[in-house]
């Protein structure tokens, strides 16, 4: 049978619009997830689940209004998200420096990269309760241990991402005669910086992690405290009025930051996909 | 053989900063420029620590947070990659899936210790339970990531061979998202240690985390630090076969997501 | 990377070279660490001198270590042995007043500068201009090759060839003794290759820097050069240098037709096809 003849027997329809949209959407998943939510309403109202622990959604998200318009919610939600903020900044003031430091000078390198490969692996909460009598109960043990955790990630990333920019850059720097400092501010930093930002936002989650679990050692104040003291109390819905809320505070930082990262390094997401149409 | 000389060179240099800095605690912990019964000197620690191991008194903590830690990552990375798989194969599974997950992921798992606690009390149940939680997210998003990254003319060539679905999962898609997933495994194995380790702390059933926690109530100062080395430790350990297992698992890929 | 190979130039640019300086190319030779740990030899032994504002080509079999030579002699790479002398100073290691064109022209413009910024990267450093001053170096320079009208684009906007000129102008914006050309052309379309070969000879008659072009394709190298070295398989060594003895200047079609272009062109693919595997040294590929 001719090619010609065979491709007449089975013709292939290009997808209509509506297929397309049928395959790309989520409205399935989007169904789903109100579904779930009805039948967490459905099984804590009619009983189906009894347990003081198991309140209805509206009662949750009741809760949550009333908790952030003029309850307690807010101020403390504020001043775990300030805990954080300068936990975060200060770890990674330390640590961009660092990295560099680390990729760029061989003795540096030798001297540190393992020691900071060798205390990696500890878990930061673990380091709370031994360090509680050299820094007291306070701001400055979280803070310690907030920094602590994304210090990590961000030194190694940072690292890793200035010894991975292409070679070419620095060889147009030397053959240009631009002098060292120069090319580290016009070229180095540029050129890491898709890879720094990326470790950056990978630490921001490890961080907020980190500032609950701090709160809820510490017990002092802060979302952590103020969802293990609902707990204690037995207010169900304030607790999870208050996950919502960190779930809800947890998203929006991070879209916030992919659209920062792709604004600042426009150039790196461009300049990629021109050149793999080009290549 | 100027290679060894550099490996000395090395490890001298990476020993340097360490050695130094232990000293300088000890100088300061015994000359009371620090208090001591805040930061005892190393060589205190040290004592302390030996007490722990020869008593065998770390046996059961360290077996019991090994164990959690273990069977929560194993439920967490295994239901993860499975359900990765899935997602990553079938436009329909992804699409119904997919806003459950971006609504579920932001959420620091922490926050879910009291939740959690509530429905199943304090205890090895909720602590593996956490950790499933907290390991599972890491490795499902890459896992997806890998699947995904799979070029479908590797997959196109086997099926015009005529294989069959399962038979392409196991021989190709596994395979060549290998190195995603074991990035993925190697975050969550991790963030799994910080998980038990938090939750032994705060439920205080036994384990490192609790061993840490207890001692340091008790004013012994010296065996909390002892109990944490020791978790350390484990950490080191569990890192170091992490990535023999990765290069042996995925040695002919590049560096891949961090 | 490390810190060391940003180098530091700035010494070896203050101090001036004389106009119309000779480059020496005096026993080089380079071998790398093999995977074996065994030294691999890239460079037997190359001398080569070559004349102020010459236009040399550099042709050989793939692989036989001509990006090598050239960035040995552009200073980013060390040479095992021998010297490069520029003027009679020894530069080696230390590029000065010597420019090198990359091979991969569109990673070499770096993406987070526009173009502009680009040029004046190749010269800002040292001569500090103010703001509108370096501007209008800079499109004067990318007036040179066409591009006035794309200062404010980025590199990965422009096309192929458009990326080369930018480079072009780059380069010549740091007004260079020496331009060392690796393989410029070989990447983009045979038509705009003609393009910018006459936009090559159009610069280099204007500025009259010396010019060592490596290149694969021996039709170019005849149709730029005043001469032609020829390497043999590695380890590279020179096996002859050619005359090209066409008269400039040189017409894009009318040159390659000439009965003189063909007959040196017939002699080196000759030379390449049949004996440049084994050359002058014996070698058991």
């Amino acid at each position: 049978m001719t090619i010609a003849a065979e491709s007449k027997l089975r013709p292939v329809a290009a997808p209509s619009a509506y297929r397309l949209w049928l395959r790309n959407s989520r409205a399935s998943g989007v169904l789903l997830v109100l579904l779930l939510l009805c039948l967490w309403e459905a099984s804590a109202r009619f009983g189906i689940v009894q347990s003081v622990n198991w309140p209805p959604f509206s009662a949750v998200m009741a809760s949550l209004v009333a908790g952030l318009v003029d309850g307690e919610l807010l101020p403390v939600f504020l001043s775990t998200l300030w805990r954080m903020a300068r936990g975060y900044a200060i770890g990674c003031a330390i640590a961009v420096p660092l990295g560099f430091a680390i990729a760029l000078w061989r003795p540096v390198r030798m001297a540190l990269l393992p020691t900071i490969e060798l205390l990696r692996p500890i878990p930061v909460p673990a380091i709370i309760p031994p360090l509680i009598f050299l820094l007291g109960l306070g701001d400055s043990l979280r803070l310690f241990a907030i920094a602590t955790a994304t210090f990590f990630p961000v030194a190694l990333n940072t690292f890793a991402g200035v010894r991975s920019i292409e070679p070419i850059y620095t060889q147009v720097a030397r053959t240009f005669g631009v002098p060292r400092w120069t090319a580290l501010r016009r070229v180095v930093f540029p050129a890491a910086l898709p890879f720094i930002l990326a470790g950056l936002r990978t630490s921001l989650g490890l961080a907020f992690i980190v500032t609950v679990i701090a709160e809820m050692i510490v017990g002092q104040d802060g979302i952590g405290y103020y969802l293990v003291a609902m707990q204690f109390a037995l207010r169900a819905p304030e607790m999870y009025a208050g996950i919502i809320l960190v779930t809800c505070a947890a998203y929006l930082l991070n879209r916030l930051f992919v659209a920062w990262e792709a604004r600042a390094i426009r150039w790196a997401r461009l300049a990629d996909t021109a050149w793999g149409d080009a290549a | 053989m100027p290679h060894l000389r550099e490996r000395a060179i090395a490890i001298l240099a990476g020993c340097l900063v360490p050695a130094v800095a232990l000293l300088a605690l000890e100088i300061a912990a015994r000359s009371g420029a620090v208090n001591p019964t805040f930061l005892p000197p190393p060589s205190a620690i040290l004592d302390s620590l030996r007490d722990v191991v020869l008593s065998g008194k770390f046996a059961l903590p360290l077996g019991q947070t090994l164990l959690l830690l273990f069977i929560g990552y194993g439920i967490g990375a295994f239901a993860a990659i499975c359900l990765g798989v899935l997602m990553g194969s079938s436009r329909a599974i992804y699409n119904l899936l997919e806003p459950l997950i971006e609504l579920l992921r932001p959420l620091p798992k922490p926050a879910l210790l009291p939740s959690l606690i509530l429905f199943l009390g304090l205890g090895a149940k909720m602590e593996v339970t956490i950790v499933a939680l907290g390991c599972f997210f890491p490795v499902l998003i890459n896992t997806l990531q890998g699947v995904r990254a799979v070029e479908p003319t590797m997959i196109n060539t086997a099926r015009t061979f005529g294989h069959g679905t399962v038979a392409i999962w196991r021989r190709i898609l596994l395979p060549a998202s290998a190195p995603y997933i074991l990035a993925g495994m190697r975050i969550s194995l991790g963030l799994g240690l910080i998980l038990v380790v938090t939750a032994e702390m705060i439920s205080g059933t036994g384990g490192l985390g609790d061993a840490i926690l207890t001692s340091q109530r008790s004013f012994l100062v010296k065996e909390s630090y002892a109990w944490l080395v020791i978790l350390a430790v484990l950490g080191l350990l569990l890192t170091w076969l992490f990535t023999r297992l990765e290069q042996r698992l995925a040695f002919w890929s590049g560096p891949q997501a961090r | 990377m490390s810190a060391a190979a940003l180098g530091d130039k700035a010494a070896s640019v203050a101090s001036p070279t004389p106009a119309g300086a000779r480059l020496r190319i005096d026993e080089v030779s380079k071998a790398f660490l093999g995977p074996d740990g065994g030294a691999v030899e890239a460079i037997g032994s190359v001398s080569l001198d070559i004349e102020p504002g010459e236009f040399l080509a550099i042709v050989g079999p793939s692989g036989c270590g001509k990006s090598t030579l050239l960035q040995v002699i552009a200073g980013l790479m060390q040479p095992s042995g021998g010297k490069i002398l520029l003027g009679g100073q020894d530069v080696t290691g230390e590029p000065a007043h010597m420019v090198y064109l990359f091979q991969q022209y569109s990673t070499s413009l770096l993406p987070w500068m526009t173009v502009e910024a680009n040029v004046m990267f190749a010269f800002n450093h040292r001569l500090k201009l103010g703001k509108a001053e370096a501007v209008a170096r800079c499109r004067a320079y990318l007036a040179m090759v066409g591009l006035a009208d794309f200062v404010r684009h980025y590199p990965w906007q422009l096309s192929g060839g458009m990326q080369q000129r930018v480079a072009i102008a780059r380069a010549l914006a740091a007004e260079p003794k020496v331009l060392l050309m690796d393989e410029p052309f070989s990447s983009v379309d045979a038509l705009t290759r003609l393009d910018l070969h006459a936009l090559i000879l159009d610069l280099w008659a204007a500025k009259r820097f010396t010019a060592v072009l490596v290149t694969h394709d021996v039709d170019e190298a005849i149709f730029l050069a005043d001469r032609v070295a020829v390497l043999t398989h590695r380890p590279a060594a020179l096996a002859e240098v050619v005359a090209t003895k066409l008269p400039r200047p040189r017409r894009s079609i009318e040159t390659r037709e000439s009965p003189e272009f063909l007959a040196l062109r017939h002699r080196l693919l000759d030379y390449l096809l049949a004996r440049g595997k084994d050359g002058s040294h014996a070698s058991p590929a």
